[in-house]
């Protein structure tokens, strides 16, 4: 849990197929639009949601992911979480630097979905499940 | 490929598992089995008093206006009828109870008229087992098996007709990829791909395939690929992007990525992806004045004084 954020409501949406993926993005969408994010903001939190959903949905073979709009001290944000029960990751801290591909893409989603939230925790072991925490705050509040 | 979610016809373990959840034993399939001679004897008038009905009804009559079609269905009505008196549920029983809810959801027949309709079958099996002399305990108890295939055999049915939509909704999706792959001849040598809306990972492989052929057949030296409508370039789109490019390259053609908007453009050097090695424009009107320049042509305004 990211210290210090109240979670107001929590949604849950499960990913199964590659259509959950496009599901949870444009609800990720929705939600950061009606909390008020700028543009910019809008597509970085879109874009995680869409890299990682697509992670829990082809290396945990499924899972589901949590959206949760948060506020903390008048500041609002997004927190997402996906969950999935898969092999987990074995080498984090190359999955994590980027370039890194166990499939056939860039390799880059982890490390770039970080760049694009405010934090962002992983929890994950060998045979254990993956579970992504991230945190993306609205830069301009009303 | 498309992922295949079809629901299935069950095998030998949902089979069973199944008959469990219905209640259907082997106490009560030997139950069936014994009235065979019943449903034999009590069929033809069952059957005939069920097509009274179809044809009495205005929404099921439309369904029925042949009276050789009727004399047909009667037919196998008779065949299915005794089906349910063999005292015995095997695949093949399994496999025919879907094909027969497949060629209703093909009719069109709404699971309403179809539900109804065997609902009223089971009425007509009742009133002829109440003229049956047996004691009431045995009344209640093949009644109760008659009821339990029934609803068995409607459960087969209507994963049938589930089934039916499921394809014609994955039809549905394919037509609409074909024709949100558009590849459009804008000038001599050059053409344009808008991508709309979200690519996935059939999609990006349909519009990468369709685009080099295109480009083979017009000899195209220039592909415009805007990606104005496109709602996110994540690591996949992105991804898709360079390849397309890579294999565009090969076949002596340039390509030129257009319709970035400011927020994408910021993600994607966010994400890491390397778009560089891309021509880009951020209009696709630019793009245009760029591609015309790639083939030393221009487009310019007509000088009004030499007119």
């Amino acid at each position: 849990m990211t210290p210090g954020a109240h979670a107001s409501s929590t949604e849950r949406l499960q990913i199964e197929a590659e259509a959950d993926v496009v599901v949870v993005r444009r609800r990720a969408r929705e939600l950061a639009i009606a909390q008020g994010f700028d543009a910019f903001a809008v597509a970085a939190i879109t874009t995680a949601a869409s890299e990682l959903s697509r992670n829990v949905w082809c290396h945990g073979g499924g899972g589901h992911a949590l959206l949760e709009t948060v506020s903390d001290a008048g500041r609002v944000g997004l927190r997402l979480r996906f969950i999935d029960e898969g092999p987990g990751i074995a080498d984090l801290e190359l999955a994590l630097r980027g370039g890194c591909s166990t499939g056939r893409s860039l390799g880059l989603g982890l490390s770039g979905s970080r760049r694009l939230v405010d934090a962002f925790h992983i929890e994950t072991s060998p045979g254990e499940g993956t579970t992504i925490e991230v945190l993306k705050w609205a830069r301009f509040p009303h | 490929m498309l992922p295949d979610t079809t629901p299935v016809t069950p095998d030998a373990h949902t089979l069973a598992l199944r008959l469990r959840f219905f209640r259907i034993d082997p106490g009560v399939l030997a139950r069936l089995a014994a009235l065979r001679p019943f449903a034999e004897r009590t069929m033809s008038d069952i059957i005939d008093r069920f097509y009274e009905h179809l044809l009495s009804q205005p929404e099921t009559r439309d369904y029925l206006d042949d009276p050789a079609l009727v004399e047909r269905l009667k037919r196998k009505q008779a065949a299915y009828f005794l089906g349910m008196f063999r005292g015995e549920i095997d695949l093949a029983y399994v496999q025919g109870r879907m094909k027969v809810g497949a060629v209703h959801a093909k009719l069109a027949v709404a699971t309403q008229w179809y539900v109804g309709a065997c609902t009223h079958y089971l009425q007509l099996i009742h009133e002829h087992l109440h003229r049956e002399r047996a004691s009431d305990e045995e009344r209640r108890a093949s009644f109760e098996a008659i009821e339990r295939i029934m609803h068995f055999d409607v459960s087969l049915a209507i994963d049938a007709y589930i089934a039916r939509h499921h394809e014609s909704r994955l039809r549905h999706q394919e037509a609409i990829r074909e024709l949100s792959t558009p590849v459009i001849r804008v000038h001599d040598r050059v053409l344009l791909l808008p991508l709309v809306g979200t690519i996935d990972s059939a999609r990006a492989q349909r519009v990468m395939e369709s685009v080099l052929v295109r480009i083979g057949e017009e000899h195209a030296r220039v592909l415009l690929l805007d990606i104005a409508g496109v709602t996110v370039v994540d690591t996949q789109v992105a991804d898709y992007l360079l390849k397309t490019t890579s294999a565009v390259r090969l076949l002596g053609a340039k390509t030129i990525l257009t319709g970035i908007s400011p927020q994408v453009a910021r993600t994607v050097v966010e994400l890491g992806v390397d778009l560089t090695s891309l021509y880009t424009r951020n209009t696709l009107s630019d793009g245009l004045d760029l591609a015309l320049s790639l083939l030393d042509k221009q487009i310019r305004t007509i000088d009004q004084e030499r007119v």
